[in-house]
């Protein structure tokens, strides 16, 4: 069986990249064959996130412009055999790819691959047309900040309208500090709003850049928070239960709930 | 609702306290940022109006769940037109040509349904209870 889940976010620079890479590893290191498409056409980084930009020759606008088999365009990652990255076109933009095109892409990732993981650009234009076109799932990101919440808001009415029910939602960037002081939206403060079911919680942590910056991913620090998170996240991608209320994000969970009784 | 069934005269006439002659829609969801909503009639909403969600409507607005976009009753100019909601932190609220918007910072929850309507030409906040509500209207 095979899933195609696109990651969205309405509001740039709230983590969608960085999460797409993150679910892709954790992926490919449970074993899974993966295969991470980039779908910002324009503003191509997927590549650049996982290390991998110095190999690329073709791009997605290639494979859907039927110039070449898409395998010819797939970057193989450096450190799992299962996991591979479609790049995005940097030349061109958005208009360059249908959604009936990413449609036909999709079903034929799906042939060869577990899952198929789509980095969506910001927005609600075409990009993001197209980007969800082929998916069967959507996980939305945003950060705890009023205007990204909105956004993503947004976003889950035109998920829900183009049949892609039931979107699951990762917060990213959560300061528990800044939470605590009352200065940043409570999970509670996000999910009474959005009302979707929560995949998990990534908190801000340097190692995220640390690791980017090198062309690698935080999923796979074993050491830091926000790996634990991810990895837990893979986890709930897959199916299994794993409680928010474990010792890394159930931590702090608890202890913002009495903070909220306090109010 | 059992003074509806038994006087379907009052119901077709559309009587003080009756839902009125207007049609009435029912939406199911929750109203999402950017969705917006525009009736001639009433509108009931089994789910939230989010920050950002917009519902306009000839008649009377009801939700049931919280209110927190813009609402916009009695848009034609009836100012016997209501808002109703199990929580009413709007980001604003017209009513026929009255415009309000709640005070600024935390609206606070109260845990009943409350309901706005315009009383002395002013846009007021009250909490609803049936039966004190059937003897001042
Ligand atoms: N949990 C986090 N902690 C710290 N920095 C983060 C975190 N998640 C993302 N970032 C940083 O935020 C920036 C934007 O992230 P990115 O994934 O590119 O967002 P998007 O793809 O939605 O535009 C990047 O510099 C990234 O390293
Ligand atoms: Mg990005």
């Amino acid at each position: 069986m095979s899933e195609v889940i696109v990651v969205t976010s309405g509001k740039g620079g709230v983590g969608k990249t960085t999460t797409t890479a993150n679910l892709g590893t954790g992926l490919a290191a449970a074993g899974h064959k993966v295969v991470l498409v980039d779908a910002d056409i324009g503003l191509r980084n997927l590549d650049v996130v996982m290390g991998l930009e110095n190999r690329i020759v073709y791009d997605i606008t290639n494979v859907t412009d039927g110039q070449i088999p898409y395998k010819k365009a797939l970057i193989k990652d450096k450190r799992y055999d299962g996991l591979y990255l479609l790049p995005a076109a940097q030349t061109k933009d958005k208009t360059a790819v249908s959604p009936e095109q990413m449609r036909e892409l999709c079903d034929e990732l799906r042939q060869e691959f577990e899952y198929v993981i789509i980095d969506c650009p910001a927005g609600i234009e075409q990009g993001f047309k197209n980007a969800i076109a082929g998916a069967d799932r959507a996980v939305v990101v945003t950060t705890p900040e009023v205007s990204a919440v909105r956004d993503a808001d947004r976003i889950i009415g035109l998920l829900e309208a183009n049949e892609l029910r039931e979107p699951k939602l990762i917060v990213n960037r959560l300061r528990y500090n800044m939470v605590k002081a009352g200065d940043m939206m409570s999970i509670d403060d996000i999910i009474d709003i959005l009302a979707i079911e929560l995949l998990g919680v990534v908190p801000e942590d340097e190692m995220v850049v640390i690791t980017t910056n090198r062309g690698e991913t935080v999923v796979q620090d074993d050491k830091s928070r926000s790996g634990q998170a991810y990895r837990n996240i893979v986890r709930r991608i897959k199916g299994e239960q794993v409680p928010l209320m474990d010792l890394q994000e159930g931590g702090f969970l608890t202890r913002l709930r009495k903070f909220m009784g306090l109010k | 609702m059992d003074s509806l069934i038994k006087n379907p005269d009052r119901q077709a006439n559309g009587g003080e306290d009756t839902i009125g002659d207007e049609n009435t829609i029912l939406i199911k969801r929750t109203l999402r940022s950017g969705q917006r909503l525009h009736y001639d009639g009433n509108v009931v909403v089994m789910g939230d109006v989010n920050p950002g969600a917009e519902i306009v409507a000839s008649g009377n607005v009801i939700i049931m769940g919280q209110l927190r976009g813009v609402v916009h009753a009695g848009a034609s100019g009836n100012e016997k037109a209501i808002v109703m909601s199990f929580r009413l932190a709007p980001t604003q609220l017209r009513i026929a040509n009255h415009i309000t918007r709640p005070p600024d910072g935390d609206s606070p929850e109260t845990g009943h349904p409350e309901i706005a309507s315009i009383k002395n030409g002013v846009v007021t906040i009250e909490p609803f209870h049936a039966s004190a509500d059937r003897q001042h209207r």
